[in-house]
């Protein structure tokens, strides 16, 4: 049933309401899955992670973290993955790492080597930053060959990527040049200052 | 010199992005997903932002200014196409008419980034990247939806159907077209049509949707003239509906 | 960006008594000497409870806080003014999507969310159950209701929950936009012409009642409200947010020549300000369904879900399975 309302939103008046009071409830994956976004602010930089999308694929979610993760941020590149390919490490107490409780690795799997990507947190309440790449035969075997070769500071959790799993754009980064333009949703392009001021002279007057 | 040709064109690209622009802001809190949502509405901001670049410049070439323009004219001062007036429907014919209208924006803007006229091929140059990216956008969802369900394959063919006539009213021969093309100021419609619709195939065979024949469809003309449908003056009105309490305010 | 200062329901005060006192000593310990909380840390039920409530009721009242100023978007006056409202209603569905994320992590999905928002049992800002009735309603939301999220805000964003605090610290830095821009807005109208003065005079008049309402009724310190303190879930008290909102803007609308339709509101000698006490039980009959747009504010969302479902199942890919977000 829909209705024809009179919403102060003409929107809402072409949109005919749906009246139905008892919605039903949304089956599981209805939002579809979960990817990781991160970004780099400028060529060089390093990949820092910024949120999660809900997307179909790595292509639509790489459309969407566009606009929700760079819309003001300008930006050179970005990255996703989806949430189920990142290999988490536990989580340290700040100012010690988690480098140094990993879990026992008895033996180097038999399987075959590939590129990992790392990722550190280096304190709790920050965001995961990329590390550098190693290669390795499993996620935790990474850690391993990651806290040899990566590990410069406290590490209080490490993300691991395979890297065939980690969708890369950084090439159209024409796609970016105007972001600074649009000065409309900036906070400095409005100044009204001399507006309140003259105002005030003018009521004094 | 800025001359009628010229100005004709300009009307006709800012006057379709404004239209289109104002459309698909009508989605902002009501997308299938919060994230399509976000990104619905800053393809819509760029299409404003075009239209403003292109008044601006019709503002420089003797004609009113851009808010004045904008929100004063009626709809048969107006040159848009019919297919950017239409109303939003649902998500399938807004994706739909967002993936015939910018793959022929993203040609337009290519051609016109080499025109012979020094300021609209520097607006073109400035913006097509984010052409470039609502037309990658356009493209991976309806290889997506074009694709999936029973159902989305459906929906997205009729609202095809249903759209395509309008969509050739995109390319309505201009009196000014030989004058454009001569003085290199613009290729021309025809051409921007045969390339048009060669992309388009070419994303559609990726999917289970068939294009309507071109040559068995009758175009739906008169936009650029200033005919329109009945959907145009109540879009201007509600568009101007402040502006007009007071069109010497500042607001 | 619409964090109501309140979270609206009661909630059944968990028996601490049941966790594990080693677990929640060293988790007590954790948030004093001002570490953040993370995903996969052990945590006391009442806390993984209270604060997906709470970030859940701030993820609604952003999609539901899009509606009154989206009611704007289509006449915006001249270019500027549209551009601006389309970005700022924009955010608003983006802080949706970031808030929605954070509580995802604490393991309510965003289907069971968005299913409790749609069946009414989930609440949001009360403040969002009136209607935005002229342009200048709309500048009034952006400018007080925003500013009234920022307080929240700034004080949440010290809170002990990490992704909750990565989400805030996102919105904030584009909240400056939003205020900039409704102040810049209202002031336009306030020292435009006699029609816009008169028009901004009557929003504020029709929108000051529920914004006094918008940090929520006077606290009861309970032992309830100690503990979410200590916790840091709870940053600071409805009235201490009301207080500090009141001065940083009444004097900033009176500036304008406008007047607020309070005869009691003023500074006291104690530099406190004192007001008509809002009317809590019309607060409690909005709040539970009894408001002005409950019921269009719900079928909207109701509807745009309804209306996507076929949308979002031909994006589903045959092979995806669901886990929640990580950080």
């Amino acid at each position: 049933m829909t209705q024809n309302s009179s919403s102060i939103d003409p929107r809402v008046n072409r949109l005919h309401l749906e009246t139905d009071d008892h919605p039903t409830p949304k089956p599981a994956l209805d939002q579809l899955e979960t990817f990781e976004v991160f970004h780099q602010k400028k060529v060089g930089a390093a990949y820092t992670y910024v949120g999660p999308v809900h997307a179909a694929n790595e292509e639509i979610a790489f459309l969407f973290a566009k606009e929700q993760y760079s819309r003001r941020a300008i930006c050179s590149g970005m990255w996703v993955a989806k949430t189920q390919h990142v290999f988490l490490s536990g989580y340290a107490d700040d100012a010690t790492s988690i480098y140094d409780n990993l879990p026992t690795l008895s033996e180097v799997p038999n399987a075959a080597e590939q590129s990992y990507e790392i990722f550190h947190l280096k304190k709790r309440g920050k965001a995961h930053q990329h590390a550098g790449s190693v290669t390795a035969r499993s996620p935790l075997h990474a850690l391993y060959v990651a806290k040899e070769v990566l590990q410069t500071s406290p590490a209080v959790n490490v993300w691991v990527i395979a890297s065939a799993h980690v969708l890369r754009q950084e090439q159209d980064q024409d796609m970016w040049a105007t972001t600074p333009d649009k000065k409309y949703r900036e906070a400095m392009a409005y100044r009204v200052q001399d507006k309140i001021e003259k105002f005030k002279a003018e009521q004094k007057a | 010199m800025p001359n009628l040709a010229v100005k004709n064109l300009l009307y006709q690209l800012a006057d379709d992005q404004l239209i289109l622009g104002h459309r698909n802001s009508e989605w902002t809190g009501f997308g299938p997903i919060l994230e399509e949502d976000i990104a619905f509405s800053s393809m819509a901001q760029d299409k404003l932002g075009h239209s403003l670049a292109f008044y601006s410049l019709l503002h420089a070439l003797g004609e009113g200014e851009p808010d004045t323009v904008a929100f004063m004219r009626n709809a048969d001062q107006f040159h848009n196409c019919q297919l950017v007036e239409l109303p939003i429907g649902e998500y399938d014919f807004s994706l739909i008419r967002h993936f015939l209208y910018d793959n022929a924006e993203i040609l337009r803007f290519e051609a016109l980034s080499q025109s012979s006229h020094p300021e609209i091929a520097k607006i073109a140059t400035k913006l097509k990247g984010e052409v470039k990216y609502h037309v990658l956008h356009a493209n991976t969802m309806v290889k997506q939806l074009g694709s999936a369900t029973a159902e989305s394959i459906n929906r997205l063919q009729n609202s095809l159907d249903y759209a395509f006539p309008y969509a050739l009213g995109m390319f309505e021969p201009s009196e000014y077209g030989q004058e454009l093309h001569d003085t290199g100021v613009f290729i021309g419609e025809a051409a921007l049509q045969t390339e048009w619709l060669a992309r388009i195939t070419l994303v559609l065979e990726k999917t289970s949707l068939k294009l309507p024949n071109v040559s068995t469809i009758q175009p739906v003309y008169g936009g650029r003239k200033g005919q329109h449908t009945s959907h145009l003056q109540p879009l201007l009105d509600e568009m101007a509906e402040v502006f007009k309490i007071d069109p010497s305010a500042e607001w | 960006m619409y964090g109501g200062g309140n979270v609206f329901e009661a909630t059944t005060f968990d028996n601490l008594a049941q966790e594990d006192p080693a677990q929640l000593a060293q988790f007590e310990a954790r948030i004093a000497r001002g570490e953040k909380i993370e995903p996969t840390d052990w945590m006391p039920q009442l806390y993984r409870k209270q604060l997906i409530r709470m970030i859940e009721q701030h993820a609604h009242s952003e999609i539901i806080g899009a509606l009154p100023e989206g009611a704007w978007i289509t006449r915006a006056p001249g270019f500027r003014r549209k551009l601006a409202q389309m970005a700022k209603v924009q955010d608003e569905v983006g802080h949706a999507q970031l808030l929605y994320s954070a509580a995802e992590t604490l393991g309510k999905t965003r289907e069971q969310m968005l299913t409790d928002l749609i069946n009414g049992k989930s609440k949001y800002s009360n403040v969002f159950n009136y209607p935005a009735v002229t342009w200048a309603d709309s500048n009034t939301i952006s400018w007080l209701i925003d500013a009234g999220a920022i307080v929240n805000q700034l004080a949440n964003a010290k809170g002990s929950y990490g992704p909750y605090c990565r989400a805030l610290d996102r919105i904030c830095a584009e909240e400056a936009f939003h205020l900039k821009y409704g102040h810049d807005a209202v002031v336009h109208l306030a020292t435009g012409s006699p029609i816009q003065r008169s028009m901004i005079q009557a929003a504020l008049n029709r929108w000051w009642p529920p914004i006094m309402t918008f940090f929520g009724p006077p606290d009861k310190m309970s032992t309830h409200t100690e503990t979410l303190m200590r916790w840091k879930v709870k940053m600071a008290t409805n009235d201490a947010c009301r207080q500090q909102f009141l001065d940083m803007y009444v004097p900033k609308i009176w500036e304008l020549g406008l007047t607020i339709p309070d005869p009691n509101l003023h500074k006291n000698e104690h530099g406190e300000w004192e007001y008509t006490e809002p009317d809590w039980a019309e607060f409690k009959r909005v709040i539970n369904g009894d408001g002005p747009c409950n019921a269009e504010r719900l079928a909207v969302r109701r509807t745009s879900e309804e209306r996507g479902a076929w949308v979002r199942q031909a994006l589903l890919a045959p092979k995806a399975t669901y886990v929640k977000p990580l950080a």
